[in-house]
């Protein structure tokens, strides 16, 4: 059986990965190491991935303190990680699980905008969009339509909640976060 | 504070006899000396570890600037609004070490702490700017490249610059610092030209990030003695740094701030956000790997620098922006670095250009300016 050290290494190897990327991984404890190496094999993390998944368990135990093993064992993590899903939706639903605890007042915001966004029942045919991570003031609301009545209809609903102060709410929570 | 005592001095050959070599070889008797040629530091910065930065700082090169002194503000960048500042250097690399400090990123292949010995050609240049245009004000500062005060007790560069500016009834002099390096200051008469401003952190920000600089209490000593020797204050909150606790620790320094020193004879106060290159980021995981600062809700803005995402940065801006008007009522405030709509969120309005900014800071602190016409606050 390899070492720990020899299995990341073999890992590292077959996935090409930076020696800044593999350095950092292998400054870690050993049962981090460990920990990280079970979720690259069962993940395949690639570089880019593996850097992601690195900078933010670091900058997690930074801010809040425990242990980089920690985070991952923590049920929102784990519960991600044993859905039965594709390995390519696996790794989306753990990242996403990851990044909620990396950055938890954006998290919160894009969840609030989410529910704002549901509650105006705006139809189908109207978009609500917003500018990357929320930086800049420009919301945008995009209509498709293949006739007069979709176009009147989408228009009658925005001017309802725009009266009834329900689209107020969205640029409220983009405001104030 | 300690004083800063480099590993080595090297000087450039020719200026051996520099009014500021010599005051700094006096104050340094015990620091070995090497007079090495023009353009020695292009030659590489001779540094066996690992950490060539940390390596330039100790390393004190006299040399001459062959260029202009006198430039804008690199701060100024499209979409963003800008507040017209000019920029004098002395001094390239600065002894402290914070672990944000852009100059690791901005001089890491010319990290050896310069110091540019023809400090009248710097008179001369901004004599000849500024008093060809008795119309305009202008607001200058020193502490782009290094901190301005840092090195004084070495080189005494404030008993050349705070007279020089102290006779121009157009021009500010800001004098930028996070230690509390004032003792050369306090014998001085800047005759209300000089504004002596101070970068404020958290204590336990200070204590943690800011290496190498003075403590959070020493710095509002050193600020309440150069108030009391006739100085005005400034103070920059920036970087404003978003952490666990971060309202509390920045209502209590902005409290502590205005008990120790008079809101009345406060130039400005600035507020600006944390903000990181991608570049830094890589270089401040590398140098400080124990940095939180790499910890917070930061998103990538238009400009390429990392900053708290927009909602959480004005919630912040507003909160200090509060605090510091119940404690400072008249006292301008401004934003560094921000955009318009920002600008709208935490102050209500943007300003419509760059002059107005640089006029809402300048005219108070020059009420004394002989006017002929209306006073324009412009570039060079």
């Amino acid at each position: 059986m390899p070492s720990l050290a020899e299995q990341i290494l073999t890992y590292a190897q077959h996935k090409h990965l930076s020696a800044q990327t593999l350095a950092r991984w292998q400054g870690w404890t050993a049962e981090d190491q460990a920990e990280l190496l079970t979720l690259a094999e069962e993940l395949q993390l690639s570089e880019n991935h593996l850097r992601d998944f690195v900078d933010w368990l670091e900058e997690i135990v930074l801010r809040d303190g425990g242990t980089l093993g920690g985070v991952l064992s923590r049920p929102e993590v784990h519960r991600s990680l044993n859905t039965k899903l594709s390995r390519n939706d696996k790794l989306k639903a753990v990242k996403d699980a990851l990044r909620r605890l990396r950055y938890p007042q954006l998290s919160q915001l894009e969840d609030d905008l989410r529910a704002a966004i549901k509650a105006l029942d705006l139809g189908g045919r109207v978009r609500v969009s917003f500018p990357p991570a929320f930086e800049g003031d420009e919301v945008t609301v995009a209509i498709t339509a293949h006739n007069v009545k979709e176009l009147d209809d989408s228009v009658t609903r925005l001017r309802l909640r725009l009266a009834d102060g329900t689209l107020q709410r969205m640029f409220d929570l983009l405001d104030q976060g | 504070m300690e004083l800063y005592k480099p590993s080595e001095i090297l000087i450039e050959r020719g200026e051996e006899d520099a009014p500021v070599v010599q005051r700094t070889l006096a104050r340094l008797p015990e620091v070995p000396v090497r007079i090495v040629d023009k353009g020695w530091e292009r030659g590489g910065t001779e540094s066996n570890g690992t950490d060539s930065f940390a390596a330039g700082k100790r390393r004190l090169l006299f040399t001459r600037q062959h260029s202009t002194f006198l430039e804008h503000c690199p701060a100024g960048t499209p979409g963003l609004v800008c507040c017209n500042y000019l920029v004098v250097s002395l001094i390239s690399n600065c002894p402290m070490d914070c672990s944000y400090c852009f100059l690791q990123e901005y001089l890491a292949n010319n990290p050896t702490l310069k110091v540019f010995t023809n400090v009248a050609d710097l008179l001369h240049e901004v004599a000849a700017v500024v008093d060809r245009q008795p119309w305009r004000q202008f607001r200058i500062g020193t502490g782009e490249l290094s901190d301005s005060l840092a090195l004084d007790a070495l080189l005494g560069f404030s008993a050349d610059l705070v007279p020089f500016f102290a006779e121009r009834k157009n021009a500010l002099l800001e004098l930028k610092t996070k230690s509390d390096c004032v003792a050369g200051l306090l014998t001085l008469d800047p005759k209300d030209r000089v504004v002596v401003s101070w970068s404020l952190t958290p204590p336990e920000i200070v204590e943690r990030e800011e290496h190498g600089t003075a403590a959070f209490c020493a710095r509002l000593e050193a600020a309440r003695r150069v108030q009391m020797a006739g100085y005005k204050l400034g103070f920059h909150f920036d970087p404003l740094i978003e952490y666990p606790g971060w309202e509390e620790g920045y209502r209590d320094t902005v409290a502590r701030v205005f008990s120790t020193i008079d809101p009345r004879r406060v130039a400005w106060v600035s507020l600006g956000s944390l903000r990181l290159t991608p570049a830094l980021r890589v270089t401040m995981r590398r140098r400080f790997p124990q940095t939180r600062l790499l910890s917070g809700e930061q998103v990538p803005c238009a400009d390429g620098k990392w900053r708290t995402f927009q909602a959480l940065r004005v919630k912040m801006y507003r909160a200090l922006a509060g605090w510091l008007r119940e404690a400072a009522p008249q006292v301008p405030l401004y934003m560094c670095m921000e955009t318009a709509p920002v600008w709208e969120k935490v102050f209500g309005r943007a300003p419509t250009c760059d002059k107005e900014v640089a006029r809402a800071l300048v005219a108070p602190n020059l009420a004394n300016h002989e006017k002929s016409g209306s006073p324009s606050t412009d570039s060079a």
